[in-house]
């Protein structure tokens, strides 16, 4: 990807390097401990030990301060039932979610001054400028939550409410305290903007910060829940607080060895998971087959509507899958009527339940969506083939076969093998979408693969969400398998071919 | 040459004719395979179609087989009456809409900014992307992190994770290396700023492969199933089609239970025995919109799974 490092580059050239060296001169320090407190603010919001919010014992426990911010609803949740009872005042509860609100708001203005410290002498003033704003804002968020205190305290059923100073208002307090002070003093040690500066920012920086907003995005829905993996290391309830009292070590991880029911669940449902992986990487020459088959196929108009007709089923849910299915193959399904009309037998037989072959149906259902849509990588890698190879081996007297075996073959090789790797590095993800609609009384056991019983475990059926810890440990332990499968298969693929599949 | 070959004549005319026989049952054994899996992809979608337009009296009976049987338009009406399909309606496809949107022009300008070189952190910021298409945390900790950001039960659940996709920023990125630097470096020299550069020259040139990833970011927020399942589950409001489908299929309670109760007229009773016209119809629904991005769909798709081939 890097091939052209050495090329000039013009956009690079174009933008003034004008920064004179007086303004340069900025105390470093200072600037970088501001930016370190403010990211650290960031960080904080998102903590819910440290929600300043927290003023009774009746809010969410896992909330942070940037959920309630956002959502009203989070922080009344708690409250459904003493809003009913009318023991605390809707208002208290409204200005305490403002409160988080503009403190949310503050901390978001000090970032982008933190952010705008990145530019020239005057970006930087303005910058600090932002980080004292920001702060100041967001303490008077913090002050707009503390008085609503008393609103708490003064409960007409205290001891359901159970109003209490959070942690999070002190350790706001401080941050922010010393956000404004570190910001003053940047500001006061920065020299004095002269006509010669301009609102500039050198242009790696500049494009960094078109980026920071979509690198925000990357952290909070790839990264963050990273985070979560604490869960794991709890005996956690839904609502209940991850304290020290809750955690358990690693007593999850040795449940899913010791406990012999979970043991069974997860040997049967890695017997699923496994064999229906293995069933897709025995048939995964297949799309390769279909490819070359097509391609003997001379009739243009033919060809492509076969292409177009195999390539459908692909671009459909598995919903509508299901659909199909059920209109086929239930009870008063089509292939029900039709052979009990041709005679075949009298009683109807539903094909969508039992458990008979299950794996091999699923099979066959993959196939069926997604066998025409894997083929046309072939199909482009055949049409990619240099056509004076096949013209030599006819001169040389190599017939039809002889040609597929010899020329196509060999040329579809290379693809072929690392979408062998992927799939073999993906053996343990079959996705959960298929297995879920298909689903039901009388196949469960057999086709419950490991998405879709981390799903059932955790979030769905029965027990509600108290097995959250178990389901947290069963993922964490699949996402970590995956990863070495994938490392492993990118070193086979280097070791083989020399080059990385990822 | 000829002198050589004449001798052979025979053995050459002989192979010659076994080939051409090989050759045909070959031809004829290859051509019947298509067509029946060709069949076999078509006919699922051919038979829903027929028995929604059939006579439900019919339809029940199983008199419905290869054609349909007393044709008529009322199970498309009468889905008016169905409860809540309006909604799921509404929020497949605005969310198809807005989140496609969002998607693709994040996409082109995040492909843009990665092959800026000057950018401060490049190589790692780019890592910081790809790593995220081999790795994820899992299910539930996913599920606890949307549900602490505020995006269970919330719209905004189906658009915002959706618009980073690094797959799509990597089509982008790869086809915008292959535009010549020239056109970028004139802007530049014109004095137009990065995000000039990127609105007046970069995003025009990238048309075709922002088409590709458009249509199949659309197919999948049209599809999608398990997000609305297992993040709205305490709003029905906020059902997709695809979701709705999932629980009219699944629910064994009485089709009356769908219906909103005021407009059962004389005509919906007959259908109201029909369960299974009002799935099948409902399934059509969802079906329609994907046959008909079906046609522009396959005229990219190709391109698109070519340029994914070569990415990195």
């Amino acid at each position: 990807m890097d091939v052209s490092t050495e090329e000039v580059d013009g956009t690079n050239k174009s933008v003034p390097i004008t920064a004179n060296a007086s303004s340069v001169k900025v105390k470093k320090p200072v600037e970088i401990a501001l930016r370190i407190i403010i990211i650290g603010l960031l960080i904080c919001m998102f903590i819910p030990a440290f929600n300043p919010t927290h003023l009774s014992a009746l809010s969410d426990k896992n909330a942070s301060l940037f959920t309630t911010g956002i959502s009203y609803e989070s922080l009344s949740e708690g409250f459904s039932r003493a809003l009913k009872k009318g023991w605390i005042e809707q208002s208290v509860l409204t200005m305490t979610y403002i409160g988080a609100l503009i403190t949310c708001l503050g901390l978001v203005t000090a970032g982008i001054g933190c952010a705008v410290t990145l530019g020239e002498l005057r970006l930087k003033r303005i910058g600090g400028s932002l980080g004292i704003i920001g702060g100041i804002t967001g303490a008077a968020g913090l002050v707009l939550t503390l008085v609503q205190y008393p609103g708490y305290v003064n409960s007409k059923k205290p001891d359901k409410i159970e109003a209490m100073i959070p942690l999070g208002i002190y350790v706001f307090f401080a941050i922010i305290a010393l956000c404004i002070i570190i910001g003053i003093i940047y500001l006061v040690t920065l020299p004095k903007v002269t006509e010669k500066d301009k609102y500039e920012m050198a242009p790696k920086f500049k494009l960094f910060l078109m980026f920071l907003p979509f690198i925000v995005l990357l952290f909070l829905f790839s990264y963050l829940p990273l985070w979560g993996w604490r869960y794991a290391f709890y005996d956690y309830t839904p609502g209940a607080e991850l304290t020290s009292d809750n955690f358990v070590g690693f007593k999850w991880f040795a449940y899913l060895f010791e406990n012999s029911a979970t043991r069974s669940d997860i040997i049967r449902v890695l017997t699923n998971t496994l064999a229906m992986s293995g069933l897709g990487l025995l048939t995964s020459w297949m799309p390769l087959a279909f490819a070359i088959f097509l391609a003997e196929i001379k009739n243009n108009r033919f060809r492509r509507v076969v292409q177009t007709v195999t390539t459908i089923p692909n671009f459909i849910s598995w919903v509508l899958i299901y659909t199909f299915a059920f209109a086929l193959f239930s009870t008063e399904g089509f292939v029900n009527q039709f052979l009990i009309d041709a005679g075949a037998y009298t009683e109807p037989v539903n094909f969508l339940m039992g458990e008979d072959g299950i794996w091999f149906k699923m099979l066959l259902w993959g196939l069926w969506k997604s066998l025409g849509w894997n083929a046309i990588i072939y199909i482009a890698a055949i049409t990619g083939i240099d056509q004076q190879l096949y013209e030599a081996a006819t001169i040389d007297g190599a017939g039809r076969f002889a040609k597929i075996w010899h020329i196509t073959i060999p040329e579809l090789m290379p693809t072929f093998f690392v979408l062998l790797l992927l799939a073999i590095a993906g053996i343990l993800s079959n996705g959960m979408d298929q297995y879920l609609v298909f689903k039901n009384a009388t196949n469960k056991n057999t086709i419950e693969v490991l998405d879709l019983y981390v799903y059932n475990l955790g979030l769905g059926g029965s027990g509600g969400m108290s097995q959250i810890p178990l389901s947290t440990v069963v993922g964490m332990v699949k996402s970590l398998i995956s990863v070495i499968l994938l490392f492993a298969a990118n070193r086979v693929s280097k070791a083989i071919r020399g080059e990385s599949i990822v | 040459m000829n002198d050589n070959t004449l001798p052979k004549r025979d053995s050459i005319s002989a192979q010659h004719r076994k080939t051409v026989a090989g050759n045909l049952i070959f031809n004829i054994l290859n051509y019947l395979f298509f067509t029946l899996f060709a069949i076999a992809c078509f006919f699922p979608f051919y038979y829903l179609f027929i028995n929604t337009i059939s006579d439900n009296d019919l339809v029940s009976s199983g008199a419905v087989k290869l054609f349909p049987r007393g044709i008529h338009f009322g199970n498309y009406i009468s889905l008016l009456n169905v409860n809540d399909l309006g909604s799921s309606f509404l929020v497949s496809v605005s969310r198809t809409v807005i989140g496609t949107i969002l998607m693709v022009l994040a996409s082109a300008f995040v492909g843009y900014l990665v092959t800026k070189k000057e950018m401060w952190g490049r190589k790692f910021w780019y890592r910081f992307l790809i790593i995220t298409m081999y790795f994820n945390a899992g299910l539930i900790p996913w599920y606890l992190n949307m549900s602490m950001l505020g995006l269970t039960n919330n719209f905004m659940g189906y658009i915002i994770p959706s618009i980073m996709s690094p797959y799509n920023i990597i089509l982008v990125k790869t086809y915008i290396e292959s535009i010549p630097r020239e056109l970028e470096e004139a802007a530049a020299i014109d004095g137009a700023g990065y995000f000039a550069i990127f609105r007046k020259v970069i995003f025009p040139l990238c048309k075709p492969i922002l088409a590709t990833i458009a249509i199949f970011g659309a197919v999948g927020h049209w599809n999608s199933f398990t997000d609305s399942l297992i993040l709205m589950s305490g709003n029905p409001k906020l059902f997709t089609l695809q979701h709705r489908l999932y629980i009219y299929l699944t629910s064994s309670s009485n089709i009356s239970a769908f219906m909103s109760s005021g407009n059962v007229t004389n005509e919906m009773v007959t259908s109201l025995l029909n369960m299974k016209t009002i799935k099948f119809t409902v399934a059509m629904v969802t079906l329609i919109p994907i046959l008909i991005v079906y046609p522009f769909l396959s005229k990219y798709f190709e391109k698109g799974i070519m340029l994914g081939a070569v990415k990195g």
